[in-house]
This record gives C-alpha cells, structure tokens and sequence, in this order.
C-alpha cells in the first residue's frame, strides 16, 4: 500500500468532518425532549458513580459556602419553583442561592443547582426565574454533564488512537504526519465545543416544555435572553465598545440572539391557545423583597453603569418606585459624569416621593440639599434619615449636624 | 479545580522520576514522638481510571476501597510512633466541634497550602522566605482547634492514584511498537499517585512539616503503587510520613551533641 502525504491530509479532514457531522445547529423541538431520568433518579453506570461520588463532595462544600444567602424563607420559595417546573425530578433536585452580583445559574451533574443573585436581581417575574430554573433542570432531566463527559472521553479516546496509528503508518510509509494530525486535534475540539452547544439548547428546548406545563407563559424565556442582550449592548455603549457577540466555533453556549429566536418559535409550539399564563410578579417580588435593596446596591457597586441602568429601568417597566428611583440616582452619583450630580439630586428628590424610599434616599437627598446650600431643607431630610435608621454607621456624625 | 494549585507542584517534581519525596520543615520542628495526640483531618482521597485519550475517570469503587486501605495504614503507621491518632472520617466526627469550625479550618488549610505549593514546590521563590525552612502559619483558628480538642497537633492528607484503562496500555504497545519503524512514543504517560501531608502544631497554629510524593511511570501501564490495595496504601503512607526530617535548627543542635 502506498501512501502520500496529500492523501493522508485529506484523510485527516475526513477524520475532522466526520467528528463534527451530524450535530447541526438546528432548534431542537421541545415535543422531542422527553425527559431521560424518572424520580428519585440513582446512577448504576461506573462512570456515572465515579462522577457522582465526586460531586457529593462539592455539594458538600457548597451547601457550607459563606457565599449563600440564608434567608429560610426565600430558599424555601427557590425549592418550590424548582418542585413546580422540575417534572420528575422535582423532588430530587436541590437549590443553592449564592451571593454573586451576575447573571448566571449553574446545575451540577447530581441534581442541585447553584443560582446567582445577579440573576434574582434582572427577572422582572416568577415566570421569567421558573424558565431559567426549569433550563437548569433540563441538564439534570436530560443527563447532560454524564453524556457530555462520555463525548468527550469517546472522542479523546479515538482521536488518541487515531493519532498513534497515523503516527506509526505514517513512520512505516517514511511520511511526517503532524498536519494530519493537527488538523484532526482541531476537528476534535470543534466537535466538542459544538456537542455543548446542543446540550444547551436541549437544556432550552426542555426548559420551555417544563415551564409551559407548570402552567408559565412560555415567552418569559425569551425575554430573559432579550434582557441580557440589551443589557450588555448599554454596558458596551457606555463603555464605546461593541458587545462580545461571544458566538464562535469555540462557543460553548449558542449566540443569545439565535437562543432568543428558537426560544420564541419553541414557546408559540408549546403555547396551548386558551390556556391563561401567569407571570407572578407579584409572588416573586414579595419573595425577594428583603433582599431586593442587597441586590441593587451589589450590581450598581460592580462600576457598570451602563448594564446597571438599563437594570433599573427594565425593573421599572412594571412600574416606578423609591428603591428604583434611588438607585437610579446611585447610579448617576457614582458614575461622575459633567451633570450626573445634578442629575442624582434630581433622583433622589423623586425618591423620597415615594413611600417605600429607603433611608439613604432621604441621607442622600439632604446632601445634595446642603451642597447647593438650602441648609433648612438639608436639616430636615437628615432628621427624617436618622428617624428611619437610627442606628446607622454615620448617624453620631449627622446628629452633629443637625446641631 | 481545588487540587490543581497543589497538584501542580508534583507536576514540578520532574517528571521523569518513579518515585519522588520533597519535604519542608520549620527550622524549629522535631518530629513528634511518644505520647503524642494527632488530629487527623478527613482525608481526601480519590481514584481514577486514565482513558485512553488521557482523562481521568473517577471511580467510586476503587476510591472507596483506597479511602479506607489509607485511614487503615495511617492509623498503623501512627501507632508504631507510639502516637494516638483521632481520625476524622467526617466533618462532624469530632465531639465538641462543629462541622463548619472543622471545614473552615480544611478550607484555611487548603489556602495556605495552595501558597506552599506555589512558594516551596513550583518554583515562585520569595526572598523572603528563603533558609528559613517552613514558615506558614494557620493562626488562632488552629490553635482554638488544640485547646478545645486537647489535640497536639493536626494532619492534613490527600491522596489520589490513577491507573491506566487498558485502551491506554494498548495506545501506549502501539507507542512502544512505532519504534520499530521510526515513530516513537514510548512515554505517553497516564497513571500515577500523587499526594502530600501537612502537619499543623496546634500548639502555636503553625504549619511545621509539609511533603508532597510523586509516584509513577511515564509509561502507560507500569505502576508504582497501588492504594487500592493494603499493602499499597501502607507503602504510600510510609513513602509519605515514614521518614520524617527535623527542622535545620533541630538538626544543627543534635549534629553538635554528637
């Protein structure tokens, strides 16, 4: 037999092409994910064991983290929606509410998932959270990280052989293969890259399903990826860049917009016509509403005025109120642009129009005052901060004041 | 992810070694001997299978059965020294002392151990630091730790071992077998233990004697070890705390009795 160098070549491209074929980019249709784990789901494959008696032990760590939010109550409301759109495995799944000011959940290969708070702080509505937690269910309910595990090591495991023995035909034939093989390595890793890609929009296609059954509208998900595309383009304008439209052959998500479209064409396929949906707004915000000023406070702190202001005034489409208007304000205060002062004091004066303004709305505000020198008005919004919050870090120093 | 700081450090014991040992001692420390109390922390042991592309497959069997061999073997080699040795097999197996005290201690530990890996075995050196032994300390928590344990000091374990899949052996006979035509591959690698202790005097909350041991082949398919076993695990545990060297202080004092 004898072998070129061009035909080896051309053998390594098939090698690339045929790892890589037969996963398209094409939307997966929620009718065909089926969920692949009953309840009270136990491995009894030896690399699932493995796998799972690893992650016992990250579980472990995290349910111990200094990171989560222990607020029984809102833990509790997190452990119902995961029982309402986790379909079999409702039961067996386990929620962690970590404080980290990003947008981003995570569900390990057992069952639990760690959420973000940046990701409580950006949905407008239950429905909206409950698609984001039934996406993370469908990588438990769909046995992504075991299958992923296992393209991985198929595919290491033959582009392994696959190189020795063109490594060694090659040396019997007198030919260097090392393109060949270059080439086969970079198929190998596409196909990788592009096997996550599909198990996230699996994760999409069973999310939908999920949530259109728990009786959700099926639209909150993509409003979700509208959001987080919106929001990064502000954050990018602000800074006069262009947002990373992070959509390569090394993705390992799929580009939000091309997620948001399949979204939409899932959720009108799932949508049962006369079927009313509930978004329960008003659940969700009474659930998160002690943490709500936490989770404004850590994003406007992040130094990212622009995804922060968008955030405030996505929030504020289902209506204004003194929280928001303070930290819209907050927002232009620590921005520090020519005018944003003015432009603050204008905010925190809206703020203390209404009810609910916190007293840094009131502490803010009487600065602002003292600086353009109304010292009368100034006196009487310190004395109304201190009447709300009389135990504050700088409190001795205002009564002083108020002298 | 949490090994990788450290296990990058027996990375940087050469690779080519079958078996390796590097230890530090603070310039102070003598090993402990007779009637001593040693707080064993859970340790942290893991097995693996290596794929034939490479990966390490973790199995819950072989990490079971090598968990176990490892607690056997230390609590044998601990009262040869004629110390009493508590081992942890939990977080919450010490009476008086919460789990989280106990898992804040081990995330404190995994710390500064991280910095000892950096600092003592990966080549980033600081000045500072230099002929003056081993110089970390885990502070008042370890201390707290002694106190309320009435323990004299505290050992910190962790163990992996891997072992080649048979796909790699035969990767690594067709390695092997290019050689005769000119493609040579004979140390594709794959399999090997890896692990290190860190004694901690809770006493003053030091860290005063720390190895890392390096065991393995770079051909696929050679052990040289196995904790799977009891004998194996008895050897690494030997390999790991059988031999340990006083600080330069120590050793100075009792070269000048001599």
């Amino acid at each position: 037999m004898s072998l070129t160098r061009r035909g080896l070549l051309a053998g390594g491209g098939a090698m690339a092409a045929a790892l890589t074929a037969g996963v398209a980019d094409a939307r997966i249709l929620p009718s065909a994910m089926e969920p692949l784990i009953g309840p009270g789901y136990k491995p009894t494959d030896r690399d699932e064991l493995g796998m799972w008696q690893q992650m016992a032990r990250v579980e472990e760590e995290v349910a111990g983290s200094n990171l989560l939010i222990n607020d029984l109550a809102l833990n509790h409301y997190l452990q119902g929606l995961i029982g309402k759109v986790g379909g079999p495995a409702a039961k067996d799944m386990r929620i962690y509410l970590a404080r980290i000011p990003e947008f981003n959940a995570v569900m390990f290969p057992t069952g639990f998932a760690v959420i973000f708070s940046g990701l409580l702080l950006r949905m407008r509505n239950e429905a909206q959270l409950a698609g984001v937690i039934a996406h993370e269910s469908g990588h438990f309910l769909r046995k992504h990280q075991i299958r992923q595990w296992r393209d991985m090591r198929t595919k290491s495991d033959v582009f392994a052989m696959l190189a020795m023995g063109a490594g060694v035909a090659g040396g019997a034939a007198g030919i260097a293969t090392g393109n060949m093989v270059q080439l086969a390595q970079l198929g190998t890793l596409l196909s990788l890259f592009q096997y996550n890609r599909t198990l996230e929009a699996e994760a999409d296609a069973t999310g939908i399903r999920q949530l259109a059954q728990a009786g959700y509208s099926p639209m909150a998900m993509s409003e979700t990826w509208d959001q987080l595309i919106r929001e990064q383009d502000a954050s990018a304008r602000y800074r006069r860049k262009k947002r990373d439209r992070g959509y390569s052959l090394f993705a390992t998500h799929p580009a939000p917009e091309s997620r948001m479209a399949d979204l939409r064409l899932s959720a009108s396929e799932v949508t049962l016509p006369g079927r009313a949906y509930d978004d329960g707004r008003a659940r969700y915000l009474s659930a998160i509403g002690a943490i709500r000023p936490m989770l404004l406070d850590d994003q406007v702190k992040l130094n990212d005025p622009g995804a922060s202001q968008y955030i405030v005034e996505t929030l504020a489409i289902d209506g204004w109120n003194g929280l928001l208007r303070y930290y819209e304000a907050e927002v232009w205060r620590l921005r520090n642009r020519k005018g944003d002062d003015a432009r603050a004091a204008l905010g925190y004066a809206a703020a203390i129009g209404y009810p609910d303004a916190p007293p840094d709305a009131w502490r803010w505000h009487g600065v602002m005052l003292q600086k353009a020198g109304r010292m009368a008005e100034a006196k009487a919004a310190y004395a109304r901060y201190l009447a709300m919050a009389p135990n504050a870090p700088d409190a001795p120093f205002i009564r002083q004041l108020l002298r | 992810m949490r090994r990788g700081s450290i296990a990058l450090a027996g990375a940087a014991l050469t690779l080519s070694a079958c078996v390796q040992t590097k230890q530090y001692a603070d310039v102070q420390f003598a090993p402990p001997q007779g009637n001593y109390k040693l707080l064993v922390m859970r340790p942290d042991v893991s097995v693996g299978s290596v794929t034939t592309g490479g990966m390490v497959e973790p199995r819950a069997d072989w990490t079971e059965a090598a968990r176990a061999n490892v607690i056997a073997a230390l609590r044998a080699q601990q009262a040869g020294r004629g110390g009493n040795a508590l081992i942890l097999e939990r977080r919450d197996g010490l009476p008086g002392v919460d789990a989280t005290t106990v898992a804040e201690l081990e995330r404190l530990h995994y710390a500064v151990g991280s910095e000892i890996a950096l600092h003592k075995y990966s080549g980033a050196y600081l000045p500072t630091k230099r002929g003056k032994g081993l110089e970390w300390t885990l502070g008042e928590d370890a201390v707290a730790l002694g106190r309320k344990t009435g323990m004299d000091y505290a050992l910190f374990l962790h163990a992996e071992d891997t072992f080649a899949s048979t796909g790699r052996v035969a990767l690594q006979v067709l390695g092997i077998a290019g050689c005769a035509v000119g493609f040579c591959a004979p140390n594709i690698g794959g399999g090997g233990q890896f692990a290190y202790a860190s004694l901690v005097d809770l006493r003053t909350g030091e860290v005063v004697w720390f190895n890392v041991l390096q065991a393995g082949s770079p051909v696929a398919g050679i052990k040289m070890g196995d904790i799977r076993t009891t004998d194996g695990a008895a050897v690494m545990v030997e390999r790991l705390l059988g031999r340990m060297k006083p600080g330069k202080a120590v050793a100075r004092a009792l070269k000048a009795r001599q």
